[in-house]
């Protein structure tokens, strides 16, 4: 899969869009100020993508898109273990930060996850006036590397790679780090190109 | 992910979940095949035998045969088809699939499983050294690993 530079602009834009406003509702929930940086739209070859997913034990919330996009594919979030324990700390206001993954922290994810995407899904569905919607999230505790290959397994039965969109969140206090990565299928990767086009042209 | 290697080096995968990693280890020529297995069924498709299951067993195979290896010398380990995802729907969890169908392949194929760790909910890394009787490390995600 070959993407040009139009291309990739756009999507980079449409996924700049969505990062944002999903960093924007993790900074509120925090109350403190969320970096991000400028989303990556890189075609990955699945044999490659170890070089793109770490194998850190990470909480892996997954979301199916869908709405008008039937089946549209996946949007993620990942937090290392670490970040998740911070911030299960921060909104329960406890401190310890030594310890193992609980039910707690597991509902937090869930929950960070739920508000993040739907913020990232609002925002790019009303810039392509179409409906988008997450699925129930499902969550995976485990190596990244490993959470996201079942995933992958999902969508690239016919191809060899698979588009995704890198964003990372950071924050200084409380120590944050994540990242956001939208895996479209064929179909919606097609709907986005047309749409985007569309809003490139000028008005007549 | 979907690749195979066959040779006498040593191989591995790491962050395994769903997939499942198809040993297959002729003791007697130290010489293994190693294939990272996406998905059940090919439907044909041919460009990424080690992505399928019941492609990734016949190239295995047929590249041991080509340093002399027979199915009787030949002996599987297979590692992985787990379930990665709570609260979701079923879609999201081909790893017993997977698994299943590796299984039945073998069996058809008539090749002995000499280790299986299969399912379960964590993610694996495995390693592996041909030589001699083979030499087997697993790393699970919650912490444990294994030798063999």
């Amino acid at each position: 899969m070959e993407l040009d530079a139009i291309q990739k602009d756009a999507l980079a834009e449409f996924g700049n869009i969505g990062a944002a406003h999903a960093a924007t509702t993790l900074s509120q929930m925090l109350m403190s100020p969320i970096e991000m940086t400028v989303p990556e739209v890189q075609a990955v070859d699945i044999a490659e993508l170890h070089n793109y997913i770490s194998n850190e034990i990470s909480a892996v919330v997954v979301f199916q898109i869908q709405g008008e996009v039937a089946d549209g594919g996946y949007i993620v979030v990942s937090m290392p273990r670490e970040t998740v324990i911070q911030l299960t700390n921060r909104m329960l206001g406890t401190t310890d930060a030594d310890r193992e993954i609980n039910e707690m922290d597991q509902s937090a994810a869930i929950e960070i996850g739920n508000i993040m995407i739907s913020a990232f899904l609002d925002a790019t569905a009303e810039l392509l006036d179409i409906v988008m919607l997450p699925s129930p999230p499902a969550l995976a505790i485990d190596m990244a590397h490993a959470a996201f290959e079942s995933i992958i397994a999902q969508m690239a039965g016919d191809v060899n790679d698979v588009l995704i969109f890198n964003t990372e969140l950071t924050s200084e206090a409380p120590p944050v780090y994540g990242g956001i990565y939208l895996l479209p299928n064929a179909e919606l990767m097609q709907q986005l190109f047309l749409m985007l086009k569309r809003l490139m042209e000028p008005l007549p | 992910m979907g690749e195979l290697r066959v040779g006498t080096c040593p191989m591995g995968t790491i962050g395994l979940g769903s997939c499942i990693a198809l040993i297959l280890h002729d003791q007697r020529r130290s010489l293994a095949g190693l294939a990272h297995i996406m998905l059940p069924e090919s439907h044909g498709n041919t460009d990424r035998p080690g992505k399928f299951a019941d492609t990734a067993i016949s190239v295995l195979l047929e590249e041991m045969e080509k340093f002399g290896s027979t199915k009787f010398s030949i002996a599987a380990i297979v590692v992985g088809g787990a379930k990665m995802f709570q609260f979701s729907a079923d879609s999201l969890n081909i790893g017993e699939r997977n698994a299943a169908v590796v299984k039945d392949l073998l069996q058809e194929q008539g090749i002995r499983i000499e280790y299986e760790e299969i399912g379960g909910k964590v993610g694996r890394s495995v390693y592996y050294w041909p030589e001699k009787k083979g030499r087997l490390i697993i790393k699970r995600a919650d912490g444990t690993c294994i030798a063999l």
